[in-house]
């Protein structure tokens, strides 16, 4: 096969263009990485300070990972300065936001109480839906709410929350989400209770050990 | 042409929004606010800088029937970086803007620069019109952005205008809003555009019947 000048022009052009933008991303990625990593930390340390009760050590550096791989959950325990666990919070996603799905960070009490959720992404329609994240009063009526003896629906569904004024899909969403998340702890509490104590064991072995040396 | 007559083209003359309507998906469905409207535009002129500035460097070594291959992957990669310089340093202002960011890429207004102008002249102009015409989107971004707020929320970057009892004016604040307002300013600018032309040709007409005196003085 022969290639005359143009094509092989042509082709040299585009690969050099190519090689080029790959390096300026790859460059760009080596300085952005950690910063996009530490952003995406602060991100979650505000929203898990909103919905934990109060906490003396990082929830985040304690997190532990429930379920197999494909299901996974992160759960975030927040404990008192003994080592009592005070709270916890994971995130559940609902997935039939009125645009696309909306990821909602929940945080329990010991009791399996709800402490506070916090929106921490959505899609959903600015000045309606959106207010999952701005309406403070609709996000405090969560508060205390429990899997039992709670309408987990919004009140148009004979529910207990409130829809919003021409939005109700978001808002159902939400409570609906919140509500997986609330059963998903009735049926792994266990499983947790026992990973936090497994983690907690492990740290003790460890701290023993380093002091033996 | 002169500079200035370079950026004011990009600005007024030639602007974006005002003159091509190209561009209208950011311009649509970002300018819920005026500071959504101003970092979009912002995010525009960075990747409008790069892509004129790469491609008037590089005219001339790309061969005629792959230019636009070039030419996006150019601006794509100048998007990329400016989506994840975003991600790390305003974080919260990536979770807003989200998708519309990565789509600057198929912002036909920027290859059309690409195209019309950075492969035809000098880096140096190439640059002066990214400024004049990433300046004249973001003040069109705002200026949408900014009337959608106030009329829709009563606020202007994020603050209270007319007090806590407004009441949301939903149907600025929706997709429609953004046609409506749109309109409105588009008429607006073609006011404003005939009557400097009115004013250019009166004083044209000045100027002429000021030589026809001086002709029939000098006949006299």
């Amino acid at each position: 096969m022969k290639f005359d000048k143009d094509q092989l022009h042509m082709v040299l052009a585009l690969l050099l263009v190519a090689v080029i933008a790959a390096a300026l991303l790859g460059i760009t990625d080596m300085f952005t990485r950690e910063p996009i990593a530490q952003a995406q930390r602060e991100a979650l340390h505000r929203a898990l300070v909103q919905v934990l009760p109060a906490h003396t050590n990082d929830p985040q550096a304690d997190q532990l990972v429930i379920g197999s791989q494909a299901d996974a959950v992160q759960i975030y325990p927040a404990k008192d300065e003994r080592g009592r666990v005070t709270g916890l919070a994971w995130e559940v996603v609902a997935p039939d936001g009125y645009s696309g799905s909306i990821r909602i960070l929940l945080g329990l009490k010991p009791d399996g109480k709800i402490q506070a959720i916090r929106v921490t992404d959505h899609r959903e329609t600015p000045g309606l839906g959106d207010g999952i994240v701005r309406n403070m009063h609709w996000l405090a009526s969560f508060f205390d709410k429990a899997l039992v003896g709670t309408h987990w629906a919004v009140k148009k569904d004979g529910g207990d929350f409130d829809q919003f004024t021409g939005a109700t899909i978001t808002p159902r969403a939400v409570v609906g989400a919140v509500h997986d998340g609330l059963e998903f702890f009735r049926d792994h509490q266990q499983d947790i209770l026992k990973a936090i104590e497994k983690a907690d064991a492990e740290r003790t072995a460890e701290e023993q050990g380093k002091g033996g040396q | 042409m002169d500079r200035s007559e370079v950026f004011m083209d990009g600005f007024w003359h030639n602007n974006t929004i005002f003159a091509q309507l190209l561009g209208m998906c950011p311009l649509l469905g970002v300018t819920t606010s005026a500071e959504n409207g101003f970092w979009m535009g912002a995010a525009t002129v960075l990747v409008l800088l790069g892509s004129n500035l790469v491609v008037s460097l590089v005219r001339g070594m790309i061969p005629k029937n792959v230019r636009i291959p070039a030419y996006i992957t150019i601006i794509a990669a100048f998007v990329t970086v400016v989506d994840m310089a975003m991600n790390a340093w305003m974080h919260e202002m990536y979770l807003t803007l989200g998708l519309f960011i990565p789509l600057i890429v198929v912002n036909c207004a920027i290859l059309g620069r690409a195209e019309a102008f950075a492969s035809k002249n000098t880096a140096f102009d190439s640059v002066i019109d990214a400024i004049g015409i990433g300046a004249g989107f973001t003040f069109a971004l705002v200026l949408l952005g900014g009337v959608r707020e106030v009329l829709g929320q009563g606020e202007l970057f994020g603050f209270s205008v007319f007090g806590e009892g407004y009441p949301d004016v939903l149907m600025l604040i929706l997709p429609p809003g953004a046609f409506i307002a749109l309109g409105f300013i588009l008429a607006g600018v073609n006011l404003i555009n005939r009557s400097l032309q009115h004013r250019r040709e009166a004083r044209k007409d000045a100027l002429s019947v000021g030589s026809e005196d001086k002709i029939a003085v000098e006949a006299l």
